[in-house]
């Protein structure tokens, strides 16, 4: 008998006699205020009360000058693959372990956590290794919970998804906060306002 | 890791006497990661969370087989390699042979309570294996040749200065460097020591069945990169730690997250379905998870017990109890420490082994009011005082006291009669030599007992 066969053989013996519970039905997030506010702007105010920054782009012009000017103290940034052409930085590649800046494209937010959803196939590594990270992130993709967040992805799910909320943090140094401890101490999550199903596809 | 339950009292005595500023570190910060808890719990409706949460794991529970094979074709699915472990044993031996098939040299590991539960770490560093924590706390640990003493927060017991001295002494940092100093340092150490490494091993909050995924929470990073940046991953899952949907897991990652630190969610969160595949640029060729029963299917059994079994790790019972704040985790002896700690380990490592911790509790209860998934802690601690009696585990004077106790309490005539007698002892003059009144006054102000008893008070009529 396999260690499968016998810790399933075991599991059946221990629940034989017990009465099987229901399962409760989906999680409603109940909240006593649910919050008022638009997705966007729910959003950001997560996303900074952990830490992080947000940017909101209203057209691709605003885009690319902010990111020009954003990208000019840098040497180098890493990129991610599923960024757009229009979004990467005029900067020479760098592999993420020395970039500077990393750059990636977001699958969604969710305001209620100020959580930003990464997908693997963008790169895990430019995710996480780069001391500064920028997201990008299309306005109609920010959702006001995290279940539609997760279920907006749920049906092609990568090999990893990564939730992002704030830069990297530790308390444990005798309780006092860092930030940026293994992955990105700065984080940044460019809103792109202007995105539309037709600008998806460039 | 070596049990040391049985010496609860003494190390709880130890520590109290020559470390204090372990109870004051610890103190402090379980305030603090309390406070963090109740604001959050303010936020939301949390009766309903934590009753739907309850409800989910429980139900996960009482439909296990059928989850556990489920996540098992998913995950296979994915690419996936599963593995199951009945004991300690069996769990390193499929790590062993792991690191012997792939040719590990490196690992770098993310916290991990399951991990130190099997001793993955000596039994790595027994084959040659180089094994680097890199949480930031576990890591601190780890160059002081520590266990953790808190489930979220490994060390908790350690002062800002403990860990100057230590950077100074191990990464050559400035002795008065501030935390945020220390932190570069760390950051830059194990950077090198992700990016060599040939195995990362976690843990896994939770595994969701429907669509295989493991979900890790974290705030560092280091738990992101570990599973990504090496060509192997090894997860150990407690077979308890399954959830049935992927809809399931939105409620528990924020619960979990409100519950260990009041934040909205951890800062990072992986959802991890498999290895690398198809566009992916980077990511672990291989990912194995291991499934670990370890003394879970007997605690499933349990009618009373397996109730236990939903915990989900967060350290809030820890933070809130009383008895935890004075010394930490490391008097419990054993991995999981606090009141959660105390009803795990006579179930795992079995009552003998784990005997005082059970007592070590007021059984206030102010546990059961934080738990997110409802356990029963208080009940469940006196279940286990109650089974210790049975087995006779407990001292013998105290079995002889309670049976006279309750012979006398049974009639009420005698109790009547026992309690005048008592009441005309001179009790003041016998306090320095009765060696249990003498232990009792050790720590309390001598009790004066009222002129008169209780039920004549209560026939004359309380107001």
């Amino acid at each position: 008998m396999s260690a499968r066969d016998r810790i399933l053989e075991r599991v059946r013996a221990a629940l034989s006699g017990r009465p099987p519970i229901d399962h409760p039905g989906p999680f409603a997030g109940w909240r006593p205020d649910p919050p008022s506010t638009d997705p966007v702007s729910a959003f950001i105010h997560g996303f900074e009360q952990a830490g992080g920054e947000a940017v909101r782009l209203a057209s691709q012009q605003e885009a690319t000058s902010w990111l020009a000017t954003f990208a000019a103290s840098y040497k180098s940034a890493a990129v991610g693959a599923t960024v757009p052409a229009a979004l990467r930085p005029q900067l020479p590649d760098a592999p993420p372990e020395r970039a500077p800046l990393g750059v990636s494209m977001a699958r969604g937010a969710a305001a209620e956590t100020g959580s930003l959803i990464l997908d693997s196939r963008d790169g895990r590594m430019i995710q996480l290794l780069p001391p500064t990270h920028v997201v990008f992130v299309p306005a109609p993709l920010i959702v006001s919970t995290l279940t539609e967040a997760l279920n907006q992805v749920a049906h092609e799910l990568p090999s990893a998804l990564g939730l992002h909320s704030g830069p990297s943090k530790s308390a444990d140094i005798g309780q006092v906060l860092v930030k940026g401890v293994h992955g990105p101490g700065r984080v940044l999550a460019a809103i792109l306002e202007y995105w539309s199903e037709e600008t998806d596809h460039e | 890791m070596r049990v040391r339950s049985r010496e609860y009292s003494q190390e709880a005595a130890r520590i109290l006497e020559e470390q204090p500023e372990v109870r004051t570190a610890v103190t402090a910060a379980t305030r603090t990661f309390d406070e963090h808890r109740a604001n959050a719990y303010g936020e939301i409706d949390a009766d309903a969370w934590r009753h739907w949460a309850q409800g989910v794991k429980s139900h996960v529970l009482t439909h296990l087989d059928s989850y556990l094979a489920q996540a098992e074709e998913r995950l296979t699915h994915n690419g996936a390699k599963v593995h199951w472990a009945d004991t300690t044993e069996d769990a390193l031996s499929i790590l062993g042979s792991i690191v012997e098939s792939e040719g590990i040299d490196r690992v770098v590991k993310g916290k991990s309570m399951l991990t130190e539960e099997l001793g993955v770490n000596s039994f790595l560093e027994g084959r040659g294996v180089h094994v680097r924590e890199t949480d930031l706390g576990e890591y601190i640990i780890q160059l002081l040749g520590e266990a953790p003493s808190h489930i979220v927060a490994p060390a908790i017991h350690r002062s800002v200065d403990d860990i100057r001295a230590l950077f100074h002494q191990e990464l050559g940092t400035a002795r008065d460097a501030e935390p945020d100093a220390l932190a570069a340092s760390a950051r830059a150490a194990l950077r090198g020591d992700f990016l060599a490494a040939d195995m990362g091993i976690s843990g896994g909050n939770f595994l969701v069945a429907e669509t295989g995924t493991l979900a890790l929470i974290e705030n560092e990073g280091n738990i992101r990169l570990s599973t990504s940046a090496p060509r192997v991953h090894v997860a150990f899952v407690g077979i308890e730690k399954l959830l049935p949907r992927w809809d399931d897991l939105s409620g528990f990652l924020q619960l979990t997250s409100r519950a260990a630190t009041g934040q909205p969610i951890g800062v990072f969160v992986s959802l991890i379905q498999g290895p690398r595949c198809g566009d992916d640029i980077d990511g672990p060729d291989v990912v194995h998870v291991i499934l670990v029963d370890n003394g879970r299917t007997r605690l499933l059994a349990d009618e009373q017990m397996w109730e236990a079994l939903r915990c989900v790790r967060c350290g809030a019972c820890l933070n809130i109890c009383p008895v935890f704040r004075q010394t930490g985790g490391h008097p419990y002896g054993w991995v999981y420490s606090g009141p959660i700690g105390s009803i795990l380990a006579p179930a795992l490592i079995g009552l003998h082994e784990a005997l005082p911790l059970p007592f070590a509790s007021s059984l206030c209860g102010a546990c059961v009011d934080v738990c997110p998934v409802g356990i029963p802690i208080p009940d469940l601690l006196l279940e286990w005082r109650k089974r210790a009696v049975d087995s006779g585990e407990t001292s013998r004077g105290e079995r002889l006291a309670m049976s006279a106790f309750t012979a006398v309490a049974e009639r009420s005539g005698v109790y009547e009669r026992g309690a005048s007698l008592l009441r005309g002892l001179p009790l003041q003059a016998a306090r320095r030599t009765l060696p249990m009144l003498k232990d009792w006054e050790g720590a309390r102000t001598f009790l004066t007992p009222s002129p008169k008893p209780f039920r004549t008070l209560w026939k004359e009529g309380i107001e």
